[in-house]
């Protein structure tokens, strides 16, 4: 064992200045990184919708890609943050309750304007078995290089931290996914994209103590 | 800290010594006087070293250093007793982990002294002696030779920056 004076000299001697906010970029570099490979999954083996053309023009398109992206960034705001050892779960992760908020709504009034064989058709619509699932495996990816940008620095609450990769990844998997999903109904959105998101969260948090530890 | 990350590797050394006393004060008070004490101050002045783009410029020192600190400690129970789990640090090893007020004393004095070298070398005096050292406006002004008023002055100027700087504005 070396003695504590000649240990700190030799971390003193290899000393390279940091820039600041170099957490930050590591998180978005990490992005730039996997979001190119999920969007390629997305439009190759799994294909666009359709009719994306005239989709775009339409609001639920727009609703579920906001939806699930707002859910995206405030998690990736967040484990950005916790990569940092002095920090807890900021407060402002109620702000995750507005986007489900709308999609209640708008599941309610789904439910009480149309007949019920109707919302059910929506609720359930075709790619239900598969929607969660596929997010779920689109989320690899982002929650992957995350993983070894988080292993770089500092976090402390590993499991939270775990937690907010699984979903930062989710969001952005479901927000990528929306491209080829044709499934118009705020039902549908409200749980099975948010069950796909969920899904790799709760792994995250089981994961999180172990994959994160750094030394 | 702040000339260490920019690359300044005297001021960083000087930093890590400084560290050595106040990370064995930490641990002695938590761990008893153990031979395992030295590894784990030196494995958590290597952390603060090869961690250090995580401490924000922006944010006080001291709750960082602490964090590391006692993650550290917690790796370490965890490396020899594999039930133990490395989560929820604050709350359920708080029985461990507590200090009586050591770590806040610790952490304020340093955002303290950081903070005051901020001022002029006069507010910060007078701060310092009225508020910090419990002296009175009296016997402030009379050790420095200043009037009073003056020592008022400068105390509540001195402060009401520092109530800016604190509010990041």
């Amino acid at each position: 064992m070396m003695d504590t004076d000649s240990l700190i000299d030799s971390l003193a001697a290899d000393l390279r200045p940091v820039a600041a906010g170099t957490p930050d970029r590591l998180v978005l570099l990490a992005l730039a990184a996997a979001m190119p490979l999920v969007l390629f999954i997305v439009v190759m083996p799994i294909g666009l919708r359709p009719d994306l053309a005239v989709a775009i023009t339409g609001s639920m398109f727009w609703m579920k890609l906001a939806y699930t992206s707002a859910i995206g960034a405030i998690a990736v705001a967040a484990a950005a943050l916790l990569f940092r050892p002095d920090t807890t779960p900021p407060r402002w992760l109620w702000l995750l309750a507005v986007p489900v908020a709308v999609f209640v709504a708008g599941t309610i009034r789904e439910a009480v304007s149309m007949p019920a064989s109707d919302f059910m058709a929506v609720w359930f619509g075709p790619s239900w078995p598969v929607c969660s699932a596929l997010i779920l495996a689109l989320s690899l990816p982002v929650a992957a290089a995350l993983t070894l940008v988080a292993r770089r620095l500092a976090p402390t609450r590993l499991r939270a931290t775990g937690a907010t990769i699984g979903l930062a990844s989710g969001g952005i998997s479901a927000a990528l996914y929306s491209l080829h999903c044709p499934e118009a109904g705020a039902s549908f959105v409200l749980t099975w994209y948010t069950l796909g998101m969920i899904a790799p969260t709760v792994i995250g948090a089981f994961l999180g103590p172990h994959l994160l530890r750094w030394t | 800290m702040h000339a260490g990350l920019d690359g300044d590797a005297r001021a960083h050394r000087d930093l890590l010594a400084a560290l050595v006393p106040l990370l064995r004060r930490f641990y002695a008070r938590r761990m008893g006087t153990s031979p395992e004490l030295e590894d784990l101050v030196q494995e958590t002045l290597i952390a603060v070293h090869t961690r250090r783009v995580t401490y924000d410029r922006g944010r006080p020192f001291g709750p960082w250093l602490f964090a590391v600190a006692r993650y550290k400690m917690i790796d370490h129970f965890r490396k020899n007793r594999n039930d133990a789990s490395l989560d929820d640090a604050s709350a359920g090893w708080a029985d461990i982990l507590g200090d009586g007020g050591f770590e806040d004393a610790v952490s304020a004095r340093i955002d303290i002294d950081a903070a005051l070298s901020s001022l002029g070398v006069k507010q910060a005096s007078a701060i310092r002696a009225t508020k910090i050292d419990g002296l009175s406006v009296a016997e402030t002004a009379a050790r420095d030779g200043i009037s009073e008023a003056d020592v008022k002055v400068s105390v509540h100027r001195g402060l009401k920056s520092l109530a800016r700087r604190l509010r990041g504005e």
